[in-house]
């Protein structure tokens, strides 16, 4: 029995730097196996949509613009994504990934939320039949 | 019972308040500073998770059923998969096994460590509180590192894990541990010798072995009371045949016995994590699942870090389960509050309620 048990602690405290990471001045690198935003990689996609139906949140649409050429768009609701990799897990081709390096994704509009992964003129096709989106 | 002369005064506490970090309502009948008599009310948290359950397939569902809770996400999960896994009729490999193992063992250090923490911070303890959270830091960051997320790890899928653990990985998880293992003797010191915390813990919410099993405790807290009841030893799952664990019991059945339970639990767990890391098995890491889950229903028990968490999972044959029911361990222990107030004061509640380690959220769902 003993009064003030964490005196010593305290004390040592008082000569040491604050613990806290000082966040937005100094960022520290993510660990290599964080799960950040989604990506998706055409040019292996056959277009299984297996990532699509294991999605706990509904998260990614799969737009298909040229069937029998294996072209497809990737509408990817950044918002609704919970982030458990189950479609990465679920890519028997390898396409999808989590990056590590995006992973603050704050924005002050929703629609910064809405990503399309695709080759580039797929991307401009399905937008200019679509203009609103 | 009360005098017909006086009338009874009661404290309501909740849902909302300043001492609760979730909703729950108690009321608490008092006589000057003594209380007489408490009632808890809860369900202010429910999400309908179960019933959400019934709409999502089986995969959606490891998701949906981790996010009951945001402290044993791990478990929520485990118990599910392993649960799917029986009715399936596929076992996951070896090293897929261990590797749960070790991640549960790894969420428990963190969640005592949390609870430790909590607990401190309702005794007026601040010290501890902080300086046990710091340290948490280390096993989340851990956590962080080997399943790529500080809280919902999604470790598991069915049929395996996603997160391999490779050599520098390893030993990252050594290198934290035995920083933790330093800290939680300087933490067990201090629980059981500072005298101004001890007087808050020390004959605290006292429960007999025999009452612990009249209302039906599990967990650290009926192991405080020298209860043997331990899923982890008495029907072990995952990897616990090969990794075998030893049951942590206390005789005292007061708070302080539950923070020695709990402080003690984590050098069981640093011990069996760094056995598990010398002794891997080698292998795959998934094994194949089928969609649709064959009919039948089964019952799978797995030890949370608060207790035996229970799930009853039924499939009707299709791709989505026809009924999940999950029996949380916080529901089995909010009986020590009703039934070790009587005669406490006022001031000692938040103690009792934080002693028994409470998670409305998973016991809401």
């Amino acid at each position: 029995m003993r009064l003030g048990a964490m005196f010593g602690d305290m004390f040592r405290s008082l000569f040491k730097r604050p613990v806290t990471e000082l966040y937005p001045f100094r960022k520290e690198p993510a660990p290599s196996r964080l799960r950040g935003a989604l990506t998706y990689n055409p040019a292996k996609c056959t277009g299984c949509q297996l990532c699509v139906k294991d999605c706990p949140s509904n998260a990614i649409e799969l737009i298909t613009i040229d069937k029998a050429n294996k072209r497809f768009v990737m509408r990817y609701y950044m918002d609704r994504c919970t982030f458990c990799a189950q479609c990465v897990q679920n890519c028997r081709f390898g396409c999808l990934g989590m990056s590590n390096e995006q992973w603050e994704m704050a924005a002050l509009n929703k629609e910064a939320f809405t990503v399309h992964y695709g080759r580039e003129e797929d991307l401009q096709k399905l937008l200019s039949t679509n203009p609103h989106e | 019972m009360e005098n017909e002369t006086r009338e009874k005064f009661i404290i309501p506490i909740g849902p909302q308040h300043p001492a609760l970090k979730e909703p729950g309502h108690f009321e608490f009948s008092v006589d000057g500073e003594t209380v007489t008599g408490a009632t808890v009310r809860l369900g202010y948290v429910h999400r309908g998770i179960e019933k959400a359950a019934e709409e999502r397939n089986w995969v959606q569902d490891l998701y949906l059923l981790e996010r009951i809770c945001g402290i044993c996400s791990h478990a929520h999960a485990l118990a599910y998969s392993l649960g799917v896994e029986k009715l399936a009729g596929v076992t996951a490999p070896p090293r897929a096994q261990a590797i749960r193992q070790l991640v549960a063992e790894l969420e428990r250090v963190h969640s005592h460590l949390l609870w430790l923490g909590v607990s401190a911070h309702e005794a007026g303890f601040d010290t501890l509180f902080m300086f046990s959270w710091r340290d948490r830091e280390t096993i989340m960051d851990v956590l962080e590192g080997l399943t790529g997320n500080r809280v919902n790890y999604s470790v598991n899928v069915l049929g395996g894990v996603k997160a391999d653990i490779d050599d520098a990985r390893a030993d990252a998880i050594r290198r934290g541990i035995d920083f933790l293992e330093e800290r939680t003797q300087h933490y067990l010191k201090i629980a059981t010798s500072d005298e101004t915390f001890l007087r808050r813990t020390r004959g605290v919410g006292y429960t007999s072995r025999e009452q612990a099993e009249e209302l039906g405790l599990v967990g650290p807290t009926a192991r405080a009371a020298n209860v043997a009841r331990d899923v982890r030893v008495d029907v072990p799952y995952a990897a616990y045949t090969d990794f075998p664990v030893q049951m942590t019991l206390d005789t005292r059945g007061d708070l302080e016995a539950r923070f020695v339970v709990r402080i003690r639990e984590l050098f069981e767990s640093y011990r069996v994590v760094r056995q598990i890391l010398d002794r891997l098995p080698a292998g795959e890491l998934t094994a194949r699942m089928p969609r649709r889950i064959k009919e039948g229903e089964t019952v799978s028990r797995i030890e949370a870090p608060r207790g035996e968490l229970f799930y009853f999972i039924k499939s009707n044959g299709s791709d989505k389960p026809e009924r999940i029911k999950v029996r949380t361990p916080s529901i089995c222990n909010f009986a020590v509050v009703t039934g070790t107030a009587k005669g406490h004061q006022l001031a000692d509640m938040p103690m009792i309620l934080a002693g028994m380690d409470p998670c409305f959220s998973c016991n809401d769902r």
